[in-house]
């Protein structure tokens, strides 16, 4: 036998009692990866979806709650098409909405003749022609999940639009949105002469260089304005921010609330268990040893209850991405930083947890503890 | 032979002074004795035994162990798992455990590598005619080979003084016997001084020095030629 063998007996003699703790300490923990990973998700799903359609560069309003209320004026886009080394600039209106009150989706607003058209992957379909009366691209992700085909009709912002092509895009947030003609969507918002944000295409061939030139240069056409990269744009947006926070401070009471289970749990055992310990400190155990058999307790149930954890905040990461509403706006994203934040509270809440009740079992007299069967 | 515990008027209240279960005790024992101690139910034998072990903290006075004032749970621990074995009237055994296993529990802190404990524990068991039963829990032993094992146990780590209390109390007659032969000749073999609790006289009538206590209280102190005093000749380990 070895030092481990008597912390294991003791899980293992109370099974159900080892389990709901570690199921306790495995909620806690998935529930940590899941908020942390969807709300950083969110974020990284924007990000990609604008980088997807060609965009260098983007130019927004500085410190912008959500991606929606950014406002730059119409006004700002022959300054941008005058920097140097820039090939064309869209004015983009964006919405988030409900397609035929089933499902959140994002809608786009795009300028006839844009430069995002172009790299538009079409499934079916075609891109949207002068003459067409409300037409729409959806992605092909919400194409399916709301049983839709080109030549039906699908309900956004309270207009039905005709679905004119279905597109495939590498990124979730595309995959689930509505592409429609610019015009029509400012007229339905009452948004006719501002732009969510503008995105800015740079002449090729492109290096890091070039674009920290050219935003230098963007930002002095546009002052007052953000401008920059889409993952930049992802993070300026102070929603996310917020969304963050949220997650955090939930997760940080329900892993509190864990540690408190872990205490709770040892703390009962040490109890049921007073009589071991007493004969173990008759055998001539040092208190220090005892302390250290019932922190190994607890940082066997820590450490499975972290691993299944994030196994299980993973899987629920998943599964609340492929709920109808959340499609497109919730991605799962499983960061190599929450899992490591996640292990760091399993592995020093669950013995902080388990230390009082150690602490306390080496307080006991021997003659006390054995006196007490 | 020299002084191996010494209690020096010692005192053990509970209860906060309203039980004096031990009163102004002074005992010195040598380390090549047996020594019963004898009483009536309630009269603090217990009680005492714990001090000598340190598994209870006297109110008044000090304990000495081989000249030095032991004080504190870390330092008795040291003690008691270099120095004392200990053999308790319930055997004590931990369940969760196999026979050979409750016996390398107690070489954990003492004897590096598991393949070291296990060898020691079966070596052990065998001396005591346990070698078949290593793997069973306590709960699937009869009550005769529990106590051996306690014993056994208590032996692991070659303590200078094993103490026993009422090590014969749950047991039959027969099984007494052997039980307190074995305790005999660990004394003789081991060179092992012995105390022992008891009410059984036969038990008590074996020691070379009898204490009888009431009250907390030493009533009297005597030796006899015992029958298993120690031959000098064994007193080599
Ligand atoms: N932890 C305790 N709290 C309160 N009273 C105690 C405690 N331990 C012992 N006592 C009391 O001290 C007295 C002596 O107890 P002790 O156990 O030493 O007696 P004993 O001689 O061993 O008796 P027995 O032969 O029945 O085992 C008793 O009156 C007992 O009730
Ligand atoms: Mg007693």
């Amino acid at each position: 036998m070895t030092e481990l063998t008597l912390p294991l007996r003791g899980l293992i003699a109370r099974p159900l009692r080892t389990l709901l703790t570690i199921l306790g300490i495995a909620l806690a923990v998935a529930g940590f990866v899941a908020l942390t990973g969807l709300t950083a998700g969110v974020q990284h799903s924007f990000a990609s979806g604008i980088d997807e359609n060609g965009a260098d560069l983007v130019v927004s309003q500085r410190g912008a709650f959500n991606l929606v209320s950014s406002t730059v004026p119409r006004s700002l886009g022959s300054g941008l098409s005058a920097v140097p080394d820039v090939e064309a600039v869209s004015g983009v209106l964006l919405n988030i909405t409900t397609a035929d009150d089933a499902a959140n989706i994002v809608m786009a607003g795009w300028p006839a003749g844009s430069f995002l058209w172009n790299d538009m992957h079409l499934l079916a379909g075609r891109i949207p022609a002068p003459g067409d009366q409300w037409p729409v691209i959806l992605g092909e992700s919400i194409a399916t999940a709301l049983d839709k085909r080109v030549g039906d009709t699908v309900e956004l912002q309270f207009q039905p639009y005709q679905i004119v092509g279905i597109a495939s895009f590498s990124s979730v947030l595309n995959q689930n949105s509505a592409i429609v003609p610019l015009e029509g969507l400012q007229q339905l918002l009452s948004r006719e002469d501002v732009f969510t944000l503008y995105e800015v295409r740079l002449k090729r061939p492109l290096d890091k260089n070039d674009v920290a030139v050219a935003r230098t240069r963007l930002m002095a056409a546009a002052p007052g304005f953000e401008v920059g990269d889409t993952e930049q744009f992802a993070n300026s947006i102070r929603i996310f921010d917020l969304l963050q926070a949220i997650a955090q401070t939930i997760s940080l009471a329900v892993m509190a609330m864990a540690s408190v289970a872990v205490a709770n749990t040892l703390l009962m055992a040490v109890n049921e268990r007073t009589f071991e310990i007493g004969v173990l400190a008759a055998l001539g155990w040092s208190p220090r040893r005892i302390l250290r058999l019932i922190l190994i307790e607890g940082v066997f149930m820590s450490a499975a209850g972290g691993v299944i954890g994030i196994i299980l905040g993973a899987l629920a990461m998943e599964m609340a991405a492929k709920t109808k509403f959340a499609a497109g706006l919730i991605v799962p994203y499983l960061s190599g930083w929450s899992i490591v934040q996640a292990l760091i509270f399993v592995f020093i809440a669950g013995p902080l947890g388990a230390l009082y009740p150690a602490w306390r079992a080496t307080r006991l007299l021997p003659a006390d503890a054995l006196r007490r069967i | 032979m020299s002084l191996l515990v010494e209690l020096s008027n010692v005192g053990r209240d509970f209860d906060s002074g309203r039980i004096v279960a031990v009163d102004d005790v002074s005992l010195a024992i040598e380390d090549d004795e047996t020594v019963a101690i004898v009483g009536r139910s309630g009269s603090g034998k217990s009680t005492i035994l714990n001090l000598v072990c340190g598994l209870d903290r006297p109110t008044r006075g000090e304990v000495r162990f081989e000249g030095r004032a032991v004080n504190g749970r870390a330092a008795w621990a040291a003690v008691r798992a270099s120095r004392i074995g200990i053999v308790f009237q319930n055997f004590f055994l931990l369940q969760s455990l196999s026979a050979g296993e409750n016996i390398e529990v107690a070489l954990l802190g003492n004897l590096g590598g598991a393949r070291q404990r296990r060898i020691r524990a079966l070596e052990l068991l065998a001396h005591f005619g346990l070698a078949e039963r290593a793997t069973l829990r306590p709960a699937e032993l009869s009550g005769g080979e529990r106590q051996r094992l306690a014993i056994a146990r208590a032996l692991a780590n070659r303590p200078k003084l094993l103490v026993a209390d009422e090590p014969t109390g749950s047991l039959d007659v027969q099984t007494s016997q052997s039980v307190m032969s074995i305790i005999g000749n660990v004394h003789r073999e081991f060179g092992t001084a012995v105390i022992v609790v008891t009410h059984d006289e036969e038990v008590a009538a074996l020691c070379g020095r009898r204490v009888e206590i009431s009250d907390g209280r030493i009533r009297s102190d005597s030796r006899v030629a015992a029958i298993s005093t120690p031959t000098p000749a064994s007193r080599t380990r």
